[in-house]
């Protein structure tokens, strides 16, 4: 079974280590950590080693997926609802992940 | 047609699969909603029609990297056991995610059925599935079920018998990820196949996929069986992935995960899902989390609970605990009754019945906290705790989830660092995990409670909740600190990022809490009757053997016989019969005194007294007696031995009062004893060496005795510093008085 994937574009930006970008990072993104409680964003920027990204990845935290914040922490912590599952991550993750609204 | 197969469950963390695993098998075993809390491989049988169905329960991954030994683990399962169907067990409120698993299980080629569970939830959230389509679309049979009520799970068996029946294995998927990965795969798979590189076990496309997702124990294994091929295949990766840092600023796992999303969304958008509510509608879970996870709020809420479990679990279980205590007395009386005065009677007694009623005594307690613990982790509390703790312990180099095992190792009210060593397979990194595991003995296990409770019911009675309390406070200041300085030294390492499902919060099942609550009580029940009674027969025969040579025996048999002869012939008689008259009770006490003196050089005498005494030489910097030496020995073998042992060594001892002092009295009137000395027996106490069966478990957990031995030394050597300091600027100051 052979499916062809809907056509998604790359841009190119230089600096950072990871991961994949669908759409560059406006002057206003922000990291997660700091948007907390802003309701919903979208990711455009994912810093971080090899294997946390990946993981990241893999739990579809993606440059360009939509993020529901729910956040009690208030930038110590962060919740974010994606895909349907609500994920945490402590502030190094949250600090590492660019953020526009959506 | 065959009668007899082999299916595996597999899925993400909390889509259902311990719940089906037990609708199907009826097996005992763990159950939770944890993240993570399946790691071991379960195996049950059950039966369907004609089909006795083999079902092996696999750990809960959300993808089939190298990247944890969950993963790990159920990947191996899947390529080398090569079960006849795998259920996929997707969760239907939560699709794109769950079918990320799906995706990489047919990039891998196996025979495959979808359980989209939690029909139910997902009908609550206004998200109708078309699961014809959906099965369509896929090609894989997807039956909805609601494993917790058991809705669909026959026809779920059908399906299942009827594919096992069609015995075929699906083609590897063709998924794309985009021109670059592509053209790399086509280069790959070509030199992959030419070489028959690990191509009996995986599919030539997954191979050259994972190679591009850097995946560790595949290009170990390929480097291993033909180095030179994989050179090549690792060159074609780095050069690729040199492309893709270089223009998308991407590793090739990134873009291979946004391609699978990829095409799980068109999938999906072809009339799959329909959700009829509002996108940003908050649900339950996400409200109730507002709530119970604030800044404020939260730590409160959490310490009510904690509480709650505290007093639940005390409150409660008391008329059990008596009532237990009452049956193996009455059993010990039986024995003394009906079996003649001899080694096999005080074997029994002192050895089988004390030292298993001792640790069986506790199994209320155990029951019931681990019930409480069990209903914390199906609702999904546990998950929370483990969520607002993450910032404390990662100050400490820990990990959230290293709070779990801290709790039941006796973080909050008794509890076995055994269950707790095994509790840390939930956390990833290796050295967290090391550094968990190492600390989780310093708890205040249940077996350490009642011989706390003793000591500072006879020194400190005035204040027992307040130093019970620091008790606790103490171990968890020590436990964490220990870890940062393990975590400073010889477990150096960076922190692993907490990244973490939170189940959504769920009321648990009976079902579910019996199997958890019973699953752990049972294990603790095992201990005490395999390991505990053969230690507790050991230890009775190092405090019995060898006896008194024969002039000492002599010599106390004459010394009776002296007083007797010495005292008039009317007394004795009085005495024998029991009389109260005062001279006859004079005299029995004076025989006593001779039987205890007996009993003492006979117990200094034996191997274990022998040991205690030379330990005197160096334990006397800490304040502590060869008695006291004896039953710490004793609690190397197991903490619930250390109250047994101090009972026979000080009730020998005792010369002064009579048989029914309790040993709380004996200690605080001993003159051996003092606050000072109290307080640093019962620090050692707390800190030192982890008991036998917990240094066994280590070994199994670490893969090796050095970190059991390690375990032992450290936690001993730190102990007996911590006892030393206490019990000589105790006396310094004068405070023994």
């Amino acid at each position: 079974m052979t499916k062809k994937h809907p056509d998604v574009r790359f841009h190119c930006q230089k600096g950072g280590r990871c991961c994949l970008r669908k759409v560059p990072c406006p002057d206003d993104a922000m990291p997660l950590s700091k948007a907390c409680c802003r309701g919903r964003v979208r990711i455009c920027r994912i810093r971080g080693d090899r294997k946390t990204c990946a993981r990241m990845a893999h739990l579809g935290l993606l440059p360009g997926s939509e993020l529901e914040l729910i956040c009690p922490g208030r930038g110590n912590k962060c919740m974010v609802r994606v895909n349907g599952g609500t994920i945490s991550l402590d502030r190094p993750v949250a600090e590492g992940i660019l953020v526009t609204p959506a | 047609m065959s009668t007899h197969l082999n299916i595996a469950l597999a899925g993400n963390p909390n889509a259902g699969k311990t719940t089906l695993f037990n609708h199907l098998t009826g097996a005992h075993q763990h159950v939770g909603n944890y993240p993570g809390v399946t790691v071991e491989k379960k195996v049950g049988i059950c039966q369907h029609g004609d089909h006795e169905i083999h079902v092996v329960d696999l750990p809960g991954t959300y993808s089939l990297t190298a990247y944890s030994v969950e993963e790990l683990v159920a990947r191996d399962f899947l390529v080398n056991e090569k079960p006849d169907v795998v259920v996929d067990i997707v969760d239907a409120s939560n699709l794109e995610r769950n079918l990320y698993l799906t995706t990489q299980f047919m990039e891998l080629g196996i025979p495959l059925v979808i359980a989209l569970n939690m029909m139910d939830v997902a009908e609550s959230r206004g998200i109708s599935i078309d699961t014809e389509r959906l099965a369509g679309l896929l090609g894989v049979p997807v039956v909805p079920i609601i494993a917790r009520s058991g809705e669909g799970v026959d026809r779920l068996l059908d399906t299942v018998v009827q594919e096992a029946a069609v015995g075929r294995r699906p083609d590897p998927i063709l998924l794309r990820y985009g021109s670059d990965l592509d053209e790399a795969i086509a280069a790959m798979v070509p030199i992959i196949e030419e070489h028959h590189l690990l191509t009996d076990t995986y599919p030539s496309r997954w191979i050259a996929l994972k190679i591009l997702e850097n995946d560790e124990q595949i290009i170990d294994k390929a480097s291993q069986v033909n180095p030179g091929v994989s050179e090549r295949l690792l060159a074609i990766s780095e050069e690729v992935t040199n492309h893709l840092m270089h223009t998308l600023d991407a590793y090739p796992e990134a873009v291979i995960a946004d391609h699978r999303y990829g095409f799980i969304k068109s999938i999906l958008h072809q009339g799959v899902i329909t959700i009829r509510f509002v996108g940003d509608r908050l649900y339950t879970s996400d409200r109730i989390d507002r709530i119970v996870t604030h800044r404020l709020l939260g730590p409160l809420i959490m310490a009510a609970v904690l509480f709650g479990l505290y007093t639940f679990t005390f409150n409660y279980s008391g008329t059990l605990v008596d009532g237990l205590a009452t049956l193996f007395a009455t059993m010990g009386d039986m024995v003394d009754r009906s079996l003649p005065d001899g080694p096999l009677k005080s074997m029994i007694i002192s050895g089988a019945i004390d030292g298993v009623g001792g640790v069986l005594g506790f199994v209320p307690i155990i029951m019931f906290m681990f019930f409480g613990i069990a209903v914390l982790e199906d609702s999904g509390y546990l998950a929370r705790v483990a969520f607002m703790m993450d910032r404390i312990f990662h100050f400490f180099g820990l990990h959230g989830s290293s709070v779990m095992p801290f709790i039941i190792s006796g973080g909050i009210a008794g509890g076995c660092a055994v269950p707790g060593v095994m509790a840390t397979r939930t956390l990833r990194s290796p050295k967290e995990r090391m550094a968990t595991m190492l600390t989780v003995p310093f708890m205040n296990c249940g077996a350490k409670l009642p011989v706390l409770t003793l000591i500072i019911g006879a020194f400190f009675s005035t204040h027992q909740a307040r130093y019970m309390f620091l008790a606790t406070l103490a171990s968890w200041v020590i436990a964490l600190l220990a870890a940062k300085i393990l975590r400073l030294t010889v477990l150096r390492g960076e922190s692993t990022p907490f990244v973490m499902e939170l189940p959504p919060y769920r009321f648990p099942t009976i079902r579910g809490l019996v199997i958890h609550t019973w699953e752990r009580t049972w294990q603790y029940i095992k201990k005490a009757g395999t390991v505990i009674l053969g230690i507790s027969i050991l230890l009775w025969a190092m405090m019995t053997y060898p006896g008194l040579p024969r002039d000492q025996l002599a010599g106390f048999a004459a010394e009776r016989a002296q007083l007797l002869a010495a005292s008039p012939p009317q007394v004795v008689a009085a005495m024998k019969k029991g009389s109260d008259d005062p001279a006859a009770l004079r005299l029995a006490a004076a025989i006593r005194k001779i039987d205890a003196r007996q009993a003492m050089a006979g117990l200094r005498n034996s191997a274990a007294g022998r040991i205690g005494v030379a330990l005197e030489s160096v334990s006397h910097f800490a304040g502590f007696d060869w008695r006291t030496n004896i039953a710490l020995v004793g609690g190397f073998a197991a903490k619930e031995v250390i109250i047994s042992t101090l009972g026979t060594a000080y009730s020998l001892g005792d010369v002064t009062t009579d048989k029914t002092t309790s040993l709380r009295q004996r200690l605080a009137a001993d003159p051996h004893w003092n606050p000072v000395v109290a307080l640093s027996v019962l620090t050692f106490i707390m800190f030192y060496a982890p008991c036998f069966v917990t240094i066994v478990c280590i070994a199994r957990e670490a893969g090796s005795w050095k970190w059991a031995f390690f375990s032992m030394g450290f936690n001993t050597l730190f102990a007996f510093t911590l006892s030393v300091a206490i019990y000589q600027i105790g006396m310094l100051l004068g405070l023994g008085g």
